[in-house]
């Protein structure tokens, strides 16, 4: 049987033991990763949606490679660069989203070591 | 070919009188240099000199040349000094004296040597340091001959010019001009210098002439002038001054004093010293010696080595970089298998994230140029496999699940943001409508216009708001595919995180079983539930319908305030679960069929007398009360509310009757303790007191089943009903006909659940298409704070005396 419980606290998003209402088939977390990838995607005001690897290399991009090429490595700098701000005041804090608002549209990075998640969404529509 | 060899040349020193020469020996071709022993100083009459030195020396090949040297005696003939050519290595040189010079030198027999006498009449006659080398010559015009007229003898002059350098067959010719000396010029120094001239023409031949005398004869180009006897035989006064003293070494003494603590060592040492000075003169030990050290000609040497390559290297020490290094240091002896494997499956990954790991690495600028350039010539070669592998390797990593999560959560809130502001009670942002490019000026002017036309809505806006009644304002839905269709049939919130909604999904019918589902919302993301649970619970035997969370005062047991979770089942059990080793209950109470004597209720009594198909009622509801946890309501099946206790599993505290159809629930008035709503499928609501089985006030709003209802958290007078399709908001204060607000829903939707947010002036409403709506409440008449259970009873005992 399967409990309910009330743990008090938001569980661990979507883990791996979830027997889950999704489509037969799906339990694998690769599903879930694309099921959710998809669901970013289709979100009001979602431009575009890319994954890149450590070295810039796009492993899931919405938009076209040099415009992806393009937001890795800017965004890469700027990741560092934030990320160095963040550690330089306390060593033992560490960035973890990063959410930059321009008059078109946001841009939102998720880094870490080995890539880097970037949305691009137009709130106002 | 130094100069310095001799050929052994015998030193010829005696026979000189005035003569400084040099000796030679009849060498032929082998190019011997020779070199005096002595410069004589010995007053020589000249003729007999030269003879001797003809006789001596006359040797072999026949000289042409003769060497000369400076007569040392006054006014004697010039004689020139004789260079030789170092390289030529003149073989043998003899004297030759012209005949010309002995008639000169004839006239003056007595040639005197100069001689030094002191004023006690020593000799102090300086002797010559230099003993010159016949084959050098001087190399440099004396001006210091030139100066003085006879005051230096020939000797001095000879031996001074012969310090001199070498000279070499170009410089030859200058020394004929050079001046040696300021004795005077004879005639046969004319004759001489026709000689010389003769001579002049030969160092250009020199060279032809390797076995041959490469001597020349050079004289002084003095000053014609006749000397007479008289001049001749003058004396010349030669004044010798003491020069200034030149010190060379100055060892001041040192005093040191008697009493002093070296006074001893010192007087010791002094004695000493007196001793070896006196044991000096005759000892054995100390013998005087000269010594001739050699000078090393210096010698330029050029090395060459390879080009010392030199490299910038910045580096940037941050703060976290110096913090890394340091738990580094502490982490490699821990985990050092564990980094040797992060490193080797990482190969692919640049170096510049591994640099804030690694210690002391700060190749980051170098290498993050680099990587640019790798990511544009990675990008135009196709992916590898090893980049594929490591590219699912990330997409299946939990962190990125986790930033994926926070992401959509992120996108969420832009989306909502308007609305989850309102839900939150906080000012609502207004997103500045992105405006086409237009001059700046032109710009500003506009958003001015737009601010002051916002200003001016907004205050008609509140000017409006105020007559507006109150209303609900949807602000979102709960909603996904997945739970589309599916009728909603409970809402809970969580108690810890606020945000945090539980939504259970049923079907009510019964032609379509679909699986139930229970679902866990966030506020943060309205989109997308985030957590699922898929089963329902077997162990009643029938539907549950209610299922909660209880803290109850477990004061026998003595443990303190417990929860513990309880449910009301259509198969008439109300149990109380416990977790031990697996789920487990145990019964509260059995709701039974009353059989309470009443009028109403005596056609059913005896129905169940004959057929007992099942002695347990259904029970669809409970509430426990809020202060004591110990007594509970149930509704039941039948319509009955009973009032039970924990502690009595058997019997009934109190049979609330009222309903004609099943209650759907029953809920506690939140600050009034002695109040509670019920609802059933009578199309009615009924607010009971406790102490009085009769219901105290009845609401027939519509002629639909009330599925739902519920208290609001702020005020004790507002409940929210959920009827079929709509939701009606109560405020007993304003009014007990009327529904303060009621909010239709779309055709075909049943709102089926209803519940308060706590701290926002939501509400949420779930319907039978799955939706979780999210109303805002606006416009609500403000809450009296003061005294709220007296006036309920007030208003109450005012109404119960109406409606009863």
């Amino acid at each position: 049987m399967n409990e309910w419980t009330n743990t008090g606290r938001e569980p661990d998003p979507l883990p791996s033991s979830l027997p889950g209402p999704t489509a037969p088939g799906l339990g694998e977390p690769q599903a879930e990763v694309e099921e959710t990838l998809k669901r970013i995607q289709s979100h009001k005001g979602v431009i575009g949606t890319m994954v890149v690897n450590a070295e810039g290399i796009p492993i899931r991009t919405t938009l076209d490679n040099s415009t992806t090429v393009q937001y890795a490595g800017l965004l890469h700098h700027l990741t560092m660069k934030a990320k160095s701000t963040v550690r330089d005041i306390d060593p033992q804090n560490d960035l973890t989203f990063l959410r930059i608002r321009s008059k078109k549209h946001e841009i939102m990075v998720a880094p870490d070591k080995e890539y880097l998640l970037i949305v691009i969404q137009n709130p106002c529509e | 070919m130094t100069p310095g060899k001799h050929s052994g040349a015998s030193a010829r020193a005696a026979n000189g009188g005035a003569w400084g020469y040099r000796d030679f020996r009849g060498g032929q071709k082998k190019g011997w240099c020779t070199t005096p022993q002595l410069v004589a100083t010995m007053p020589v009459s000249p003729a007999g000199s030269h003879k001797q030195q003809n006789f001596g020396l006359n040797n072999a090949t026949q000289p042409k040349k003769s060497i000369s040297f400076f007569a040392t005696m006054k006014a004697t003939s010039v004689k020139g000094y004789t260079g030789a050519n170092q390289s030529r290595m003149a073989v043998s040189k003899t004297v030759l004296i012209p005949p010309e010079l002995k008639t000169v030198e004839k006239p003056n027999p007595n040639i005197k040597t100069t001689q030094v006498f002191d004023i006690n009449g020593t000799d102090v006659t300086p002797r010559p340091l230099y003993h010159p080398d016949p084959l050098t010559g001087t190399a440099k015009p004396s001006k210091l001959l030139t100066s003085q007229e006879g005051s230096l003898g020939s000797e001095f002059i000879s031996s001074y010019s012969l310090y001199q350098n070498t000279i070499n067959p170009s410089t030859l010719g200058q020394f004929t001009r050079s001046v040696l000396g300021s004795s005077t010029v004879s005639k046969s120094s004319v004759s001489a210098s026709e000689s010389i001239a003769e001579d002049l023409e030969e160092p250009s031949y020199k060279r032809e002439r390797l076995t041959s005398f490469t001597d020349l004869q050079v004289i002084r180009a003095a000053p014609e002038k006749i000397v007479t006897k008289e001049d001749l035989e003058k004396n010349i006064e030669i004044i010798l001054t003491e020069t200034e003293t030149l010190r060379f070494f100055d060892l001041p003494t040192v005093m040191v004093s008697v009493e002093s603590e070296e006074a001893e060592k010192v007087t010791q040492r002094n004695k000493n010293y007196e001793v070896l000075c006196r044991n000096r003169l005759g000892n054995d030990l100390y013998v005087e010696r000269m010594m001739q050290t050699f000078n090393g000609a210096p010698k330029n040497k050029d090395v060459q080595c390879d080009k010392i390559i030199m490299e910038d290297k910045g580096i940037m020490s941050t703060a976290w970089d110096l913090y890394d290094s340091y738990n580094a240091m502490e982490l490699v002896s821990l985990s050092v298998k564990q980094s040797v494997v992060e490193s080797s499956s990482k190969a692919n990954v640049l170096p510049k994230d591994q640099d804030q790991r690694l210690p002391g690495s700060t190749t980051e600028k170098n290498s993050e140029t680099s990587s640019l350039m790798d990511i544009e010539n990675v990008i135009l070669a196709k992916i590898h496999e090893d980049e594929e592998d490591h590219s699912d390797a990330i997409l299946k990593s939990d962190k990125f699940h986790q930033d994926l999560f926070f992401m959509e959560r992120v996108l969420m809130e832009n989306i909502f943001q308007p609305k989850l502001a309102a839900y939150r009670q906080l000012p609502v942002l207004k997103e500045p409508e992105p405006e086409e490019p237009e001059d700046v000026l032109e710009s500003a002017k506009h958003e001015e216009v737009e601010e002051e036309s916002k200003k001016e809505e907004e205050e008609e806006i509140h000017a409006e708001e105020s007559t507006i009644p109150a209303n609900l304002e949807r602000l979102w839905s709960f909603s996904c595919d997945l739970t589309k269709g599916l009728n909603v049939s409970s809402l809970a919130w969580n108690k810890t995180n606020p945000d945090l909604l539980a939504v259970g999904y049923g079907h009510f019918g019964f032609k379509e079983q679909k699986r139930g589902l229970a679902c866990c919302w966030s506020i943060k993301n309205p989109m997308y539930f985030f957590y699922c649970f898929s089963e329902s619970p077997q162990k009643h035997l029938g539907p549950v319908w209610q299922l909660q969370w209880i803290e109850q005062d477990r004061g026998t047991t003595g443990d303190g305030k417990r929860e513990i979770l309880v449910s009301i089942s259509a198969d008439g059990r109300i149990s109380k679960w416990v977790i031990r080793k697996g789920l487990d209950c145990y019964d509260l109470m059995r709701l039974k069929r009353t059989t309470a004597a009443s009028n109403k209720k005596g056609g059913e009594k005896e129905k169940k007398d004959e057929a007992l198909i099942s002695r347990q009622a259904p029970g669809m509801c409970f509430a426990f009360h809020p202060k004591d946890t110990n007594i509970y309501l149930a509704g039941t099946e039948e319509g009955h509310i009973h009032k039970c206790s924990c502690s009595y599993n058997e019997q009934y505290l109190d049979t609330y009757r009222g309903h004609k159809g099943p209650v759907y629930k029953v809920t506690w008035n939140p600050f009034c303790h002695d109040v509670f709503l019920s609802c059933s499928a009578d199309w009615g609501v009924i607010i009971w007191q406790q102490e009085n089985v009769k219901p105290s006030l009845s609401f027939y709003p519509a002629t639909s089943v009330v599925y739902d209802v519920a208290w609001s958290p702020k005020s004790s007078y507002i409940f929210a009903a959920a009827n079929e399709n709509r939701v009606e908001i109560w405020d007993l204060h304003i009014s007990t006909l009327d529904p303060l607000i009621v909010n239709t829903a779309n055709p075909g939707i049943k709102f089926t659940t209803i519940l308060f947010a706590k701290q926002t002036d939501c509400l949420l409403v779930g319907d039978s298409d799955g939706q979780v709506s999210v109303y805002e409440l606006r416009n609500m008449p403000t809450v009296l704070e003061t005294g709220r259970g007296d006036i309920m009873d007030t208003l109450l005992g005012s109404k119960s005396n109406q409606s009863a």
